[in-house]
């Protein structure tokens, strides 16, 4: 029974920030562009979080710095691929490298330190106890005491597929990525929708940076993200962007993770973190399957 | 050409001043700090054989990247690639022991099929089942980063480590260095030379320009498209894999954990600010590897963390891709004016 | 009546070379159906783009209403109420009727969320009203191309655009859809809405327009009361000279048949015929045209010949080799081929002419290449390129230089001398003048005779019919993907093709 609370509660950690930055990228992906640069998002956001938890000590600073770094981020992406039309693969390589060395250099700028900071200083997201549920058994022990990012990451979850689907953003936003000139002739700037894509998908990257620093640990530490911002990219293009689809997968691989670190014995841990990318192969090679079936021979 | 390197040398000029104004703000000598960065590079003929060494793996990677996106395949699996290839490298490091001459060629050979083959399963997808590249290529990156981290935690593990490694290399192995000259700067300039020749001087290569710059004419012109997207993935993961082969003979002589985390996507950068042209390409990789090796002595003469140069460079390739799309602008603006003119006065 | 809409001295550039518009001056009444009428790229779309918002003018004034305005995006123009149906249907397949018509100004309640019900009554209401047969819950990929013309039309109507654009409306009906829509038109003027109607199809022009506007290489000709004018007159302000047939083509005795194409079937992903058992054969020395309205079949064909497009049956054959399942470098040993796009098919823009001049060259010669044909000997190719460019007449800077810095004509001149000196027996040209000026048009033209003396047989699809009288020996028809007709040059006049184009049929008149 323990180890399944543990692996289920591991496995709600791991899935946290990627369904955050996943959720994100969904938006992105409806409207159209090829965001690689949630990595970039998700480790300034951590990094704003600690630094705002430590500097004001409290973690709404900490939660609102965060979403600030993943939004400077956000208008430098702004910026590059819609004002100056560069091309968004570059933007986002380019600045995936400008988030890893400006966190990095800030590090070691403010807090004199290499490689990881923590002190007693900082402020992390609290968890949330739920009183009436806290004495029930097993389940007291998996909803109650979640951090209140988890909260936030289900919550999150329900308004994008609120927006997506059922609101005068969500068709616009979903017209930007499918026509874009379709869109624009309508009278609605293509452009601009993608904007406020990209700035709540920073927003969304930020949250998902704050639980990174100071959710599930209390500490930065350099290239936090390690790679997460590519496992969001894979989540997305595996269930076009459907923000259900994608709490489902990011419950996946967080079982993933979870299951690797319980299986190392049978099975190296490498083979079980393969797997979100497996699967987007995987979903590709059934996505062209079926396209290729549709347009016959 | 004299347009493009305007664009190129504001933009770096530029990307300088940002880093020179923070800096300044910070409290640092901006003027002392860049003295350092290039004194520690370029400043002698020992630490410029360094930057030349360091350079190996940006060159050939962005190579690869070069050639591969100016030829139609958006190949951006290089980071796999490379690590594949320094892989196959080790192992045939580990295993066979042959006298120098023979050794060196062969490890490189290995190096080259390892990452072709990770090439080629990207371009078979796409031929088989017509699965886009860019996303197949940006995947098995990942995938090789773990795989490699297993065979190196595991079956090629070196035991009693801390660190996952492999144990070292045979010495026969290892690229010979004269002093601070290392003699895999020579496979990289023949690579490079190689690559030139045939991009610029063969009838494939020709073929290739053009099926990247129209795809459409090519094909109707008789070009076989499909076997050469074959060829060209195959040359470019060759390419990004033998950067992986001499990163590990070069340096640490084994493989080692996070030993491509620095170059490969560093490469698919060179590539794009060199707008994949292949002199620029080799330029930018010896600039970029010029800012990396100056680093540590601008850090160890004005205090300036050398993390400074990763934002220097990232700040560099934004603002010179922005700088060419804007004077592409500019021009269609400025050549629209002169039309009105000529217009007006007859 | 009231100028609704008024133009004044527009001019539209685009760099480097390219005057679209040139001094272009037109009023629209209120309440009239303007047509704009002009061959290929006499600046009929880019005029009404500028109008919509698409495009910005480079100097010039545009009053509605009285005053002056400018939109600098097609939303500013939606709000005034002008609104426009793109030659390219441009909407969002993925989503159903309702939701297209409705995208940009939706009806909203709490938090941005739709109100589905009122959206789908407001679109059905509005489908009744103008009496379309459309259902609003259907999905746009599922539509006919007539639908979804309606389906964008409706956009405009739900906006309350009281000004309509359309551009070519006709082009991607069937000749049982246009009633309907013209039908649809004329009641949306009998509303008090004003229509602007592109088209190059003077029948449909005359039947359905109160006034027409001439457009010709971006000037205005004319703007004149329908009623006023005839089929023949308005063809005359449209090409500017009048319309005479002065065959150039001299008696060469036809040789042995060599090209031959027998039964090509190729239908759509959808079970649509595209092409219907086309065979055609042509002699040496012998030009043969196809006719048809665009959309007929000659692009599906023009793939099939050149092998970008496999049929599901057919031969193909030249000099009795059979070519349907060899490569396309196999064919083009055998074929030349001048297609009707110099930059996405013909040409490489961004390449320079030398490399342009090269293409399929690099594989059959080897006057340029050396070690086998490995490598490319950079002075002999220069020297080759620069060569057929001085016997093509090609005015050029250097043989460096880009191939987009040309003219549009010295590209054509470019690529008719890469594919002419591949001195193969069958000759393919699709659209060879189309967009160039008269010059190139002649040089062309006599090219060609020189090619049928020099015994090559040659097959030319032409959107223009006086091209086609002028040099072939034989047209053919093409019709809904058929070969309708087979007719020799000089026992036929424009009249009869014309209606074997738009009939499929011999006119009884």
């Amino acid at each position: 029974m323990t180890i399944l609370i543990g692996l289920l509660n591991g496995m709600i950690s791991a899935a946290t920030p990627l369904l955050l930055s996943s959720l994100g990228g969904a938006l992105t992906y409806y409207a159209g562009i090829f965001n690689i640069a949630m990595e970039g998002m998700m480790l300034s956001g951590a990094f704003f979080a600690v630094l705002g938890s430590y500097t004001f000590g409290s973690w709404q600073a900490g939660l609102i710095c965060a979403i600030l770094g993943a939004l400077m981020i956000a208008l430098i992406f702004i910026l590059f691929s819609v004002v100056l039309k560069v091309d968004e693969f570059v933007t986002g390589v380019g600045l995936n490298m400008f988030s890893l060395g400006l966190t990095t250099y800030l590090l070691r700028q403010i807090f004199k330190v290499k490689g990881a900071f923590t002190d007693p200083a900082i402020v992390p997201v609290p968890n949330i106890p739920i009183p009436f549920l806290s004495g029930v058994p097993f389940l007291g022990r998996i909803v109650s005491g979640q951090n209140l990012i988890v909260w936030l990451a289900i919550a999150a979850t329900i308004v994008c597929h609120y927006v997506v689907f059922k609101t005068r953003f969500g068709l616009r936003l979903r017209a930007a990525g499918y026509n874009r000139d379709c869109l624009d002739t309508s009278g609605v700037s293509a452009d601009r929708i993608r904007v406020w894509s990209l700035i709540w998908c920073a927003v969304l990257c930020g949250v998902a940076g704050a639980y990174l620093s100071l959710g599930y640990v209390k500490l930065f530490s350099e290239n936090m993200s390690a790679g997460r911002g590519w496992i969001s990219l894979a989540a997305v293009i595996l269930v076009s962007g459907n923000p259900v689809g994608i709490a489902l997968v990011s419950l996946l691989f967080g079982l993933a993770d979870g299951l690797g670190l319980f299986l190392q014995r049978s099975i190296p841990s490498q083979f079980t973190a393969m797997l979100p990318y497996l699967a987007t192969i995987i979903a590709l090679f059934i996505y062209s399957a079926r396209r290729r079936k549709a347009t016959g021979n | 050409m004299r347009k493009s390197l305007i664009v190129n040398l504001s933009g770096i000029l530029s990307a300088f001043l940002i880093c020179g104004v923070v800096m300044q703000l910070q409290g640092y000598p901006a003027i002392e700090s860049y003295a350092a960065l290039f004194n520690q590079s370029v400043g002698s003929s020992y630490a410029f054989l360094t930057v030349l060494k360091n350079s190996i793996p940006l060159v050939l990677t962005g190579l690869s990247a070069s050639v591969a996106f100016s030829s139609g395949p958006v190949n951006l699996g290089q980071p796999g690639q490379f690590l594949i290839g320094g892989l196959f490298a080790t192992i045939g490091g580990l295993f066979v022991e042959l006298p120098a001459p023979l050794m060196i060629p062969f490890m490189l050979m290995l190096a080259m099929i390892g990452g072709a083959l990770w090439s080629f399963l990207a371009a078979i997808m796409k031929q088989l089942f017509d699965m886009d590249e860019y996303i197949t290529t940006l995947m098995l990156n990942m995938i090789a980063d773990l795989f490699t981290y297993w065979a190196i935690s595991y079956p090629f593990f070196e035991t009693g480590a801390t660190f996952p490694q492999t144990p070292k290399i045979v010495k026969s192995g290892w690229m010979p260095s004269i002093g601070k000259f290392n003699s895999g700067i020579i496979v990289m300039l023949l690579a490079f030379i190689v690559v030139w020749f045939i991009y610029y001087r063969t009838t494939a290569g020709y073929e290739w320009r053009m099926t990247g710059q129209n795809p459409t004419f090519a094909r109707l012109g008789g070009v076989p498209t499909r076997r050469n997207y074959l060829i060209i993935m195959l040359v470019t993961g060759a390419l990004a894999g033998l950067a992986g082969g001499l990163v590990v003979m070069t340096g640490p002589r084994r493989f080692i954990k996070g030993i491509g985390a620095n170059y490969a996507w560093d490469g698919i950068m060179v590539s794009m600010v060199a707008n994949n042209n292949l002199f620029a390409t080799l330029l930018y990789g010896i600039f970029f590897s010029t800012l990396e090796t100056g680093s540590l002595g601008m850090e160890l003469f004005t205090k300036v963390p050398s993390e400074m140069v990763t934002v220097l460079k990232a700040i560099i390739v934004l603002v010179v891709m922005a700088g060419r799309g804007s004077l592409e602008v500019l021009i269609r603006n400025w050549m629209t004016r002169q039309k009105m003119k000529a217009r007006a006065e007859g | 009546m009231d100028s609704l809409i008024e133009i004044e001295h527009l001019i539209k550039i685009f760099p480097p070379n390219v005057v679209a518009l040139d001094d272009v001056s037109v009023d629209f009444r209120k309440g009239e159906i303007h047509a704009i009428v002009g061959e290929n790229g006499a600046g009929k779309s880019t005029l009404m783009k500028v109008l919509y918002g698409m495009h910005s003018a480079d100097s010039g004034e545009l009053r509605y209403h009285g005053k002056t305005v400018r939109f600098a995006a097609p939303g500013d123009a939606i709000q005034a109420g002008i609104g426009m149906v793109h030659q390219e249907i441009l909407l969002v397949n993925e989503y159903t009727v309702w939701e297209n018509v409705v995208l940009g100004q939706e009806p909203a309640g709490f938090f941005g969320r739709i109100d589905h019900g009122a959206a789908r009554r407001i679109v059905t209401e509005k489908i009744h009203e103008f009496g379309f047969n459309l259902d609003a819950d259907a999905r746009v990929s599922e539509l006919s191309v007539a639908a979804r013309q309606k389906v964008e039309i409706l956009k405009l109507l739900y906006r309350d655009v009281s000004f309509l654009i359309l551009d070519e409306p006709t082009a991607v009906l069937t000749p049982q859809e246009i009633p309907q829509l013209f039908d649809e038109l004329r009641r949306l003027r009998d509303n008090g809405h004003t229509i602007a109607f592109i088209s190059h199809h003077l029948d449909e022009v005359l039947e359905l327009s109160d006034r027409i506007t001439v457009l010709r290489k971006g000037r205005k000709i004319a703007t004149i009361p329908t009623a006023e004018t005839t089929k023949s007159a308005l063809a005359e302000l449209m090409v500017g000279r009048e319309v005479v047939f002065k065959p150039i083509k001299d008696n060469v005795p036809a040789g042995d048949i060599v090209f031959d194409l027998n039964g090509v079937n190729l239908k759509a992903s959808n079970g649509k015929d595209l092409l219907r058992d086309v065979s055609i054969q042509v002699r040496a020395s012998e030009i043969v045209g196809i006719a048809g309205v665009e959309g007929n079949g000659q692009l599906e064909l023009v793939s099939v010949l050149t092998g970008l497009q496999r049929p599901d049956s057919g031969s193909l054959k030249i000099h009795g080799q059979e070519l349907m399942d060899s490569s396309i470098l196999d064919r083009r040993r055998r074929m030349s081929f001048v297609s009707q796009d110099r930059s996405r098919m013909g040409g490489c823009l961004t390449a320079s002419i030398m490399e342009n001049m090269l293409m399929t060259h690099h594989r059959l010669r080897s006057t340029f290449t050396a070690g086998g044909g490995i490598l490319i000997d950079d002075q002999k190719a220069a020297a080759f390129a620069e060569d057929a460019c001085r016997r093509f007449d090609v005015t050029y800077a250097t043989i460096q230089a880009p191939f987009r810095s040309l003219s549009g004509g010295n590209q054509q001149k470019v690529i008719l001398g890469r594919e002419l000196t591949l001195d193969t027996p069958f000759v393919l040209l699709d659209q060879p003048t189309r967009g160039l000026d008269v010059g190139s048009i002649e040089y062309v033209h006599h090219q060609i005779m020189e090619l049928s003396r020099a015994h090559r047989a040659i097959l030319i699809f032409s959107a223009d019919l006086e091209e086609l009288f002028r040099i072939t020996d034989r047209i053919l028809v093409l019709h809904r993907g058929k070969i309708v007709a087979d007719l020799e040059t000089e026992r036929t006049n424009i009249g009869e093709v014309g209606s074997w184009m738009l009939e499929g049929a011999k006119s009884d008149a």
